[in-house]
């Protein structure tokens, strides 16, 4: 394939696939903002340092304005707007969010979510240390942290209720990721 | 934010980005790699860097494989942070997995490669400080006969099916960092896997002093300490143990002070066939910062609007200490 100045672009976002040509130098998050519309995403301070841009990239959360649209061609991404359930249930990140008052103006609360189910997936029972460490490349200039750390751990427990709550979802977990259902016994 | 415009292509193997490369360079175009772009893509947004053909070789097969031989471990060059912390790292080297925790960000983490840090050239990376006091070896594939083709061993050269007139060279990190953002990386040359050897290691670690926005080490220091270990067998059958606690040899890299990380071989020479006391710990610190170990004359130092040359080379030295001590903490002796 010869190098061109403007590039297919096929990505799976939030479960469906969308395609545009765009020009070669179009990051990831103005390919999701601009030319799919969803905003969710957010830019903070577009230099790789506030993660209000945080996005699943094949399931793996990263900095959207630091990676090219051309390079997630082909991959899967899941938004913000992907978390909910279809029926409106909050993902239970977001739900934590919530009950902790975990945003405030809520500009880096997109990234913060996204990383935050990251961190989950990685570590499903964090320590508070664990968690400040994971949110290293998510900066919030409103809350202080405290109530977002907060919402981290509940989110944690929540999810781990859940796994256990359900025969089912664990199987399911167990069938992904044996690794993780080893961790969690 | 977005780079000056440029055009793209994926290259889906080792021999097609070799061709890419060719072809921006019989057009006189400047040509960039991009694994990650962790630290490429921030670079061209703030239009430091404006290549005008980006080759994506992140999808490239060959360059994902490694291998552990003996006390030597190769790592593809494609291999991001992540991958690397999570997958099984050398236990001889927590050095590793300490410069692995601190680095950057997760988010960062999850897309940096190891061939790109050490491609990059930066003078304030963490990863080249680890793999410099691991004497990380580079192997360098271009076009056969265009470079000397070198091998330093010990892991066996990768025969198989990729294209015969692909040469491989092999150089040392050391000899292949040589300034800011200067590297011995020629335009037609890919980097494809990065070798380490643990040579016996039994302590080390990584500490860093990271700036707060950045988190860039404004200085860090990795130090790999090996002890002296073994048994003696006389005629008799009695057995002595040489392990009494002394350092055979020490390997203590910095980054962050330099135009390029460097070996403190002045701090390392204190430390070689000596016992780790305080007083000799702390003398190999004050030596961080000599260029030689006959020298009294200082490395060249870097200093900036965040840290000037002076107080990165005070880190540098406090930094030493720390990691010397702990490392000593974590590794006891060879049992």
């Amino acid at each position: 394939m010869p190098a061109a100045r403007e590039v297919p672009v096929q990505l799976t976002v939030n479960g469906a696939p969308r395609s545009a040509t765009v020009p070669a130098r179009t990051l990831l998050v103005h390919f999701l903002r601009d030319h799919l519309g969803l905003t969710g995403t957010h830019v903070g301070c577009d230099t790789t340092q506030c993660g209000a841009c945080t996005v699943a990239l094949d399931g793996v959360a990263v900095k959207s304005c630091t990676v090219l649209a051309a390079q997630a061609s082909g991959c899967e991404v899941t938004t913000i707007e992907g978390l909910a359930s279809p029926d409106g249930t909050l993902h239970p990140v977001q739900q934590a969010f919530q009950d902790e008052h975990g945003l405030q103006c809520g500009y880096c609360t997109p990234g913060m979510v996204m990383a935050i189910r990251q961190l989950i997936e990685d570590h499903p029972d964090p320590t508070e240390e664990q968690v400040r460490h994971a949110l290293d490349g998510n900066i919030c200039r409103c809350t202080g942290y405290q109530n977002i750390v907060a919402a981290a751990l509940r989110a944690a427990s929540a999810t781990a209720l859940r796994a256990t709550a359900s025969p089912t979802a664990a199987a399911l977990r167990a069938t992904a990721s044996p690794a993780a259902a080893e961790r969690e016994g | 934010m977005f780079p000056a415009d440029f055009a793209y292509a994926r290259a889906r193997t080792l021999d097609e980005a070799l061709d890419l490369l060719d072809e921006a360079h019989a057009a006189g175009q400047e040509a960039k790699l991009i694994a990650g772009g962790q630290s490429l893509l921030p670079m061209m947004k703030l239009r430091l860097a404006a290549p005008e053909v980006l080759i994506d070789i992140a999808g490239l097969p060959e360059p994902v494989q490694g291998g552990s031989y003996g006390q030597s471990h190769t790592i593809g060059a494609l291999t991001t942070y992540r991958q690397l912390g999570a997958g099984r790292l050398p236990s001889e080297a927590p050095a590793l997995t300490d410069a692995l925790a601190v680095l950057a960000d997760p988010q960062v983490r999850a897309r940096g490669t190891l061939g790109g840090a050490v491609a990059h050239g930066d003078p304030a990376s963490d990863l080249p400080a680890v793999l410099l006091a691991l004497n990380a070896e580079l192997t360098i594939a271009s076009r056969k006969g265009r470079h000397p083709e070198t091998h330093l061993g010990p892991y066996p050269r990768r025969a198989g099916k990729e294209p015969s007139d692909i040469g491989r060279r092999e150089i040392t990190l050391d000899d292949f960092l040589q300034g800011i953002y200067t590297t011995d990386l020629a335009e037609d040359e890919i980097i494809t896997h990065v070798r380490i050897s643990t040579q016996g290691a039994t302590a080390s670690a990584y500490e860093k002093f990271p700036h707060p926005a950045s988190h860039l080490p404004l200085a860090g220091v990795a130090v790999v300490l090996t002890y002296k270990s073994g048994r003696l067998t006389d005629e008799n059958g009695h057995v002595t143990d040489l392990a009494d606690g002394s350092i055979v040899r020490a390997a203590i890299a910095v980054t962050g002070i330099s135009p390029r990380p460097y070996r403190a071989r002045a701090a390392e020479a204190l430390l070689n066939d000596a016992f780790p006391t305080p007083e000799t710990l702390a003398a190999a610190a004050a030596r961080v910062t000599l260029e030689s170990p006959g020298s009294s004359k200082r490395v060249s130092l870097l200093g900036d609007q965040h840290a000037s040359a002076d107080y990165r080379a005070h880190l540098a030295e406090v930094l030493t200490r720390r990691a010397l001590a702990k490392a000593i903490a974590r590794g006891g002796r060879n049992s």
